[in-house]
């Protein structure tokens, strides 16, 4: 997924790459059009220079005398074009020559030269063409020319190339913009679907282009589905968790009846257990009740009941944080959310030392072990619902593996989060970093 | 001393038998009833001295069966619930429900509430020693209806059942000693309280939880007499 987004142009960049594209297939071919018929300007005018010049060529090598002639003909050989006379009376052109259409736009121009029996051969040179040509004169003999410069090619001008890039990068300029400002529902909607799932989706405006508008319309509504689905299984499974409590009631009510001490003490464990297992879903879920309301609340003393209440029950938890610490945080989700992380702790590192510190920023809720740790490979691991790390359910493990989720959808509410981590000494400490306000 | 009645709306037919039958073995009279109809019929047919209510009826909800109730008498209330969220917990008895038992729950569980409710003396004189059931000394705020205790910067500062208690009797003797026995007397009729620490560790816990930044909570200790709340409380 990174490997492609790196590779990823991204919407705005495909546009402005496919802008560019053609862009340069316009210039490409407006360059070439342009530069063909300016160089059909160009041939035009050479023929036509090139038939006044031989018609004056061939009236003066005419009136000489045959001795007079070739030094007529090179005396008529400009810079432009070299004139030949040598008393030939065939053509002599070069084979490889191919007629061409500059001969007939030089009849065109000066009509006596069809008279003249006019040849004209275009020969390559390396990449370019030289014209060749010949005209045979009243007495027979075949006065030879060819234009010294190659008549075809030539060097594309650099100024002529970028002259016009300019309003394109202008024009390229201005579409970034435009299409950002298009994309823009886009990247509301990418926001948006990010935060599906976690806390208060939001119902995006329909706005945009009439394509985007359909997707935030269909975003809008797989959005209501999606929340009405976890509604719907949210609410079967707390009513699920609620209704089990009646038969557990009736079942509590009932060993009571049971002669056996042994047994009822057994039973009784067994149904301590389903509570707990009940409760926890039930907390997991949240449909225990309506979204708690955050409170001013002592969050010191409210780990110290829960030391108290650990210790009472024989566990080693002490207290060693603050005395007071307030804060503005929902009691009930957190007080639940210490008193998991303090049961894990005697749980698992037989022994827990809490502590509530303010920091200036931060708020810690600190829990701390002296038992094994986590491998640090699975830290990210028991974070996740329903995860033990038993690799069987051991005997005495209670509970539904919800218990860290529990503590880290508590800190998640109250805008912080939880952090593993192993103490370089030994033993594993759990901590909740709140904001506060 | 007759036994005492109890009117038991329960829908479930089984939780009612044996809640019943728990009761009855304990020397209690039990009225079970099924809807909240037959809980106005049961009503009518002689003295009740508690009403064990279940929140989740068909038909009306126990809530509304106990705002129903509450202008009608001063019967003590105890609601039974599946769902033990400290929200209904609070609603319950803002509605003038004396407790709140959560499902499931032992004879023992239940046995010990009743007890505790039906010992805490008449509705009249609750009443008249509530007033709007707000006790105010040194800053503090303790909200007897909401069973919650504010700090003077307006916090809510957790305390257990059984400290809750105790900072109450305090309270109610206040500037006065209170001995030992009266209070672990007092802890014994509280039930929730299963735990067996000493009136002196719930002292000091409150104690702490109710110090200030270099300032002692006002509890002081009456060598070889008991403890006192040094501070002068104001009813609201």
């Amino acid at each position: 997924m990174r490997k492609g987004r790196i590779l990823s142009l991204g919407l705005l960049g495909r546009l402005l790459a496919i802008l560019l594209l053609t862009m340069a297939v316009e210039y490409l071919a407006s360059t070439i059009l342009y530069e063909r018929s300016s160089r059909a300007l160009i041939h035009d005018d050479e023929a036509h220079r090139l038939a006044e010049h031989l018609v004056i060529a061939r009236k003066l090598v005419s009136e000489q005398s045959w001795p007079e002639r070739p030094s007529m003909a090179a005396r008529l050989t400009t810079d432009r074009y070299d004139v030949h006379w040598a008393g030939a009376t065939n053509p002599n052109l070069p084979p490889e020559g191919a007629p061409t259409a500059a001969r007939a736009r030089m009849i065109e121009w000066e009509p006596s030269l069809a008279d003249s029996n006019l040849q004209v051969r275009l020969v390559p040179v390396g990449r370019r063409a030289q014209l060749f040509g010949a005209l045979q004169l009243a007495d027979g003999t075949w006065l030879r020319f060819r234009a010294i410069a190659p008549s075809v090619g030539g060097s594309l001008n650099i100024h002529r190339i970028l002259l016009p890039l300019f309003p394109a990068g202008i024009l390229l300029l201005l579409s970034a913009l435009l299409f950002r400002e298009t994309l823009r529902p886009m990247r509301m909607l990418a926001l948006a679907a990010d935060r599906i799932g976690r806390r208060g989706g939001v119902t995006l405006p329909e706005t945009g282009p009439r394509e985007v508008r359909r997707v935030i319309r269909a975003f809008n509504a797989m959005q209501t589905r999606i929340h009405q689905l976890i509604t719907d299984r949210t609410q079967a499974l707390a009513a699920v968790g609620h209704d089990l409590r009646t038969p557990l009631a009736r079942l509590q009510l009932r060993s009571d009846a049971i002669a056996d001490p042994a047994l009822r003490q057994a039973f009784e464990t067994d149904i301590t257990e389903m509570e707990a297992m009940v409760g926890s879903l039930l907390s997991y879920v949240g449909g225990e009740d309506d979204p708690e309301k955050p409170v001013r609340t002592d969050v010191a003393v409210l780990a110290q009941t829960i030391v108290d209440d650990a210790a009472d029950h024989g566990g080693a938890a002490t207290y060693v944080g603050d005395d007071h610490v307030e804060a503005v945080v929902r009691p009930i989700g957190l007080k639940r959310a210490i008193a998991n992380l303090v049961e894990n702790a005697l749980h698992y590192g037989h022994s827990a030392r809490v502590a509530v510190i303010a920091e200036e920023r931060v708020l810690l809720i600190r829990v701390d072990d002296d038992g094994p740790g986590i491998p640090d490979d699975r830290l990210a691991e028991v974070v996740q619902p329903f995860v033990r790390l038993d690799p069987a359910r051991s005997r005495n493990t209670s509970g539904l593996g919800l218990g860290l989720a529990i503590v880290a959808r508590a800190a998640e509410v109250e805008g912080g989060s939880l952090h593993l981590t192993n103490r370089p000494e030994g033993g594993l400490r759990a901590e909740m970093r709140l904001p506060r306000g | 001393m007759t036994s005492p009645t109890i009117l038991l709306v329960e829908d479930d037919p089984a939780l009612r038998t044996l809640t019943t039958r728990a009761l009855q073995e304990n020397g209690y009279v039990v009225r079970p009833c099924a809807t909240a109809p037959e809980m106005w019929r049961a009503m009518e047919a002689g003295p009740v001295d508690l009403v064990l209510l279940d929140i989740m009826l068909p038909g009306t909800s126990g809530i509304d069966l106990c705002r129903a109730l509450r202008r009608e008498s001063e019967v003590p209330i105890i609601f039974i619930s599946a769902k033990a969220s400290e929200t209904d917990r609070v609603i319950g008895l803002e509605l003038g429900a004396d407790d709140y038992l959560p499902k499931p729950f032992g004879t023992r569980e239940l046995i010990a509430r009743v007890r505790a409710v039906l010992r805490r003396g008449g509705a009249e004189d609750r009443r008249a020693q509530r007033g709007q059931g707000i006790a105010e000394f040194d800053g503090f705020r303790l909200n007897l209806p909401r069973r919650e205790l504010l700090s003077p910067s307006g916090a809510v500062v957790d305390l257990t059942g059984a400290e809750f208690d105790l900072l109450v009797a305090l309270v109610d003797h206040a500037q006065r000693v209170i001995a030992r026995e009266r209070l672990i007397e007092l802890s014994r009729t509280r039930m929730g309280d299963s735990s067996d620490r000493s009136v002196d560790v719930l002292v000091s816990r409150v104690r702490r939880k109710l110090s200030g930044t270099g300032q002692d909570a006002p509890i002081i200790t009456v060598r070889g007499i008991g403890y006192m709340l040094n501070a002068e409380v104001a009813r609201r």
